[in-house]
């Protein structure tokens, strides 16, 4: 069940990553339309994780590739902010909160330059928009989750950006800024950008998503809420791993040089 | 007493020159160290220290005689040619990432050691100061060599405050960095190249064996005093340059001494007094803080005793029945009385002692919060009744207002805990 729409903002074709030769995501081949809010889904090890990393160009892919506004990435980067995992860096890092949202101003500014007066307001505008402007001078070790969560999002904001990208952005949120961050990313699909978001609750996505991304080493789906999300594909995505795929994996694990690279 | 005045008057300007040096090398090594530390790669620096050796040694062949640029020359490409390996290694093979360090360290130091013996054979009579190379001559920096290695300390402190953006990105988020389109990969190269320069500008006074010692140490000490990366680096760099500084002159007064174990044993001793006396994070500071957390919670259990006294329909107690209710704490209960009679939160009258208003308002806050937190366990964790009592005694204690605020909305403002007891109130009589 997947649907391709014209003129897309997003095109992936017949992606295929692997870890050292384990191939953890399979062909996937897709496109997504522009100002919409879109969710990714898949359990754990599914790949999500990989799918917006590739996307971004952090992982290499074997095969495969991007497309970003039908340019390459490098051609459109400035227009794409990225929110990695909470869990990918040490909150033990002696920074500021307002620091680390700086570094979304970072991109636009380049090399060497030190962010000045209007990177700061910039980022303060972005802390508040995620109800953390008290916070700015707080240490990021002593955020909760949730909080740290939210500098991330923060930081991406600060970017200005046309499509955004985002893994795992809830988890560890409490409900009340869950729907607060919501109402904020639906705003921002209103005025036209693009949010791709990896989510981990399908009860909650079913209430603010448009369009879901169906996720498990393969895509099981991609299109309008109406059409994907339904006991059927949610089942093929969360009905434990596709045993051959998994199989055929370690298959290719064991070889000495990995077939599918081209 | 005399040496002391003469080193620290600075008269002597070749003193003047070698505490320049000590210094900018001190502070260089230091703040680069700090990033490397907070990155995790602490033995990345032990590697490079050991693998510059070798390089050294060819320097020296080369040039026939102890001439610093050839020498730091050698020292920087085989130290620079350890660390390209290393990470070619990391990328390429599957062995783990010590193991790889570890032995790109002996190999290299051991072919150094030998070249350094062939050397020693040769009976070339500039060999003499060769040999400080392994634990480092302050006191042997000339004017020459300092213009090379405080000229290269300069380099580095100057890069690292330029590149001070860059290569935070590089220790907290490099994934970050490369997504909005940041040569990460060439950032890293640049860092490698500063950390390799950084020991190539040790090798005279410290030495190639504790090199490592003064890239890692001063920012590790220095943690424990603060969560700002700004003074973290300046306090790295007093630290490393006040052991330099004292290392040097034991270097001075003793004419034979080697620097590098001195600045090193400078350095432990002020990473000693940091791991002990640094407020919050050193042991002692966490060491009150328990002591202090421990008396509330005596002082709490002795509040919760009375209170459930009233309960029992007794006004007070007897002194003698709190001691025994304590067994073996009878000194922390005659401490936690004396606290509890200046804070008025109970009367003694003889030996009898009685909660007084405010007593009573903050012993049933515990209580409270003891029982909130049992119903809570029960009804939303589904843990038996008889299971929920360890948590609450320890949690009672930390329990902040918000948190009481929300357990009594989420659960409803309920009268009863899973006992079946009166979850008391403020406004409740007594
Ligand atoms: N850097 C890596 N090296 C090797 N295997 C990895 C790496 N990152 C992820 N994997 C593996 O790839 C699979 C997909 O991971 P990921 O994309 O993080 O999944 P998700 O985000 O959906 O939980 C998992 O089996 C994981 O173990
Ligand atoms: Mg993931």
């Amino acid at each position: 069940m997947i649907t391709q729409v014209k003129s897309p903002i997003l095109e992936i074709h017949d992606l295929t990553v692997s870890y050292d030769q384990s191939p953890v995501l399979w062909n996937v081949d897709l496109s997504l339309p522009s100002g919409k809010l879109i969710g990714i889904l898949g359990p754990n090890g599914a790949g999500k994780s990989t799918l917006i990393k590739a996307i971004m160009g952090l992982v290499d892919p074997s095969g495969g590739y991007v497309k970003l506004f039908d340019k390459t990435l490098e051609e459109v980067r400035s227009r794409i902010s990225y929110v990695p995992q909470r869990e990918s860096v040490d909150w033990n890092f002696p920074a500021s909160v307002l620091d680390v949202v700086m570094m979304g101003t970072y991109g636009k500014l380049g090399l060497f330059k030190r962010p000045g007066k209007k990177e700061k307001e910039l980022s303060m505008e972005s802390l508040e928009k995620v109800g953390m402007h008290g916070f700015a001078n707080r240490q990021i070790s002593e955020l909760s989750g949730g909080q740290q969560q939210r500098v991330f999002i923060a930081r991406s904001l600060a970017q200005n950006a046309d499509l955004y990208l985002m893994d795992e952005p809830f988890a560890g949120v409490d409900m009340a800024t869950e729907t607060a961050i919501f109402e904020l990313l639906q705003e921002m699909t209103a005025a036209g950008k693009t949010v791709i978001v990896v989510h981990h609750d399908i009860y909650s996505a079913v209430n603010y998503f448009d369009w879901f991304i169906m996720l498990n080493l393969h895509l099981v789906a991609s299109g309008p809420k109406e059409t994907v999300m339904t006991e059927d594909l949610l089942r093929k995505t969360y009905g434990g791993k596709l045993n051959l795929l998994t199989k055929v994996s370690d298959l290719i694990r064991q070889k000495e040089f990995n077939p599918l690279k081209n | 007493m005399e040496d002391f005045l003469y080193f620290f008057t600075f008269q002597d300007p070749s003193i003047v020159f070698v505490v320049i040096g000590i210094i900018l090398l001190g502070v260089g090594s230091a703040y680069v160290g700090t990033y490397s530390f907070l990155d995790k790669k602490a033995l990345l620096g032990d590697a490079i220290s050991h693998a510059i050796l070798p390089g050294i040694c060819l320097g020296f062949m080369l040039a026939g005689e102890k001439n610093p640029l050839f020498i730091v020359s050698g020292a920087f490409i085989s130290g620079a040619l350890a660390t390209f390996l290393s990470s070619w290694l990391n990328k390429n093979t599957r062995l783990s990432e010590d193991a790889i360090i570890a032995s790109i360290l002996s190999i290299f130091f051991g072919f150094g050691i030998v070249l350094l013996t062939i050397i020693q054979k040769s009976g070339n009579p500039e060999m003499a100061g060769l040999n400080q190379f392994i634990f480092g001559n302050a006191i042997a920096i000339q004017e020459s060599d300092l213009y090379i290695y405080g000229g290269l300390a300069v380099f580095i402190i100057l890069c690292l405050t330029i590149f001070q953006k860059e290569f935070s990105l590089l220790v907290f988020n490099p994934d970050y960095g490369r997504a909005i389109g940041f040569p990460m990969g060439m950032i890293r190269v640049i860092f490698n190249i500063l950390m390799i320069l950084s020991v190539v500008i040790g090798i005279q006074a410290i030495g190639v064996v504790l090199m490592a010692a003064l890239l890692i140490t001063p920012g590790a000490a220095a943690r424990f005093w603060t969560d700002r990366l700004g003074v973290l680096v300046i306090l790295a760099g007093v630290f490393s340059a006040v052991s330099g500084v004292l290392g040097t002159y034991i270097s001075f007064v003793i004419p034979q001494m080697p620097t590098g174990p001195w600045v090193v044993v400078f350095l432990s001793i002020l990473a000693l007094i940091s791991f002990l006396f640094a407020p919050k994070k050193g042991v002692l500071s966490r060491y009150i803080s328990r002591r202090i957390y421990l008396k509330k919670t005596h002082r709490d259990h002795l509040l919760k005793l009375l209170y459930k006294g009233i309960e029992a329909d007794k006004s007070g107690l007897p002194i003698e029945e709190i001691y025994e209710a304590f067994p073996f704490q009878k000194k922390q209960s005659e401490q936690s009385i004396k606290n509890l009679a200046k804070d008025n939160f109970i009367t003694q009258n003889q030996s009898f002692i009685e909660l007084s208003i405010s007593g009573k308002s903050e012993a049933k806050r515990i209580v409270r919060l003891h029982r909130l937190w049992e119903l809570y366990l029960n009804e939303y964790m589904n843990i038996a009744p008889d299971h929920v009592h360890d948590t609450a005694e320890k949690l009672e204690h930390i329990l902040t207002p918000e948190m009481e605020e929300l357990l009594e909305s989420r659960l409803n403002f309920p009268k009863l805990d899973p006992h079946q007891e009166n979850i008391p109130r403020d406004h409740d009589e007594l």
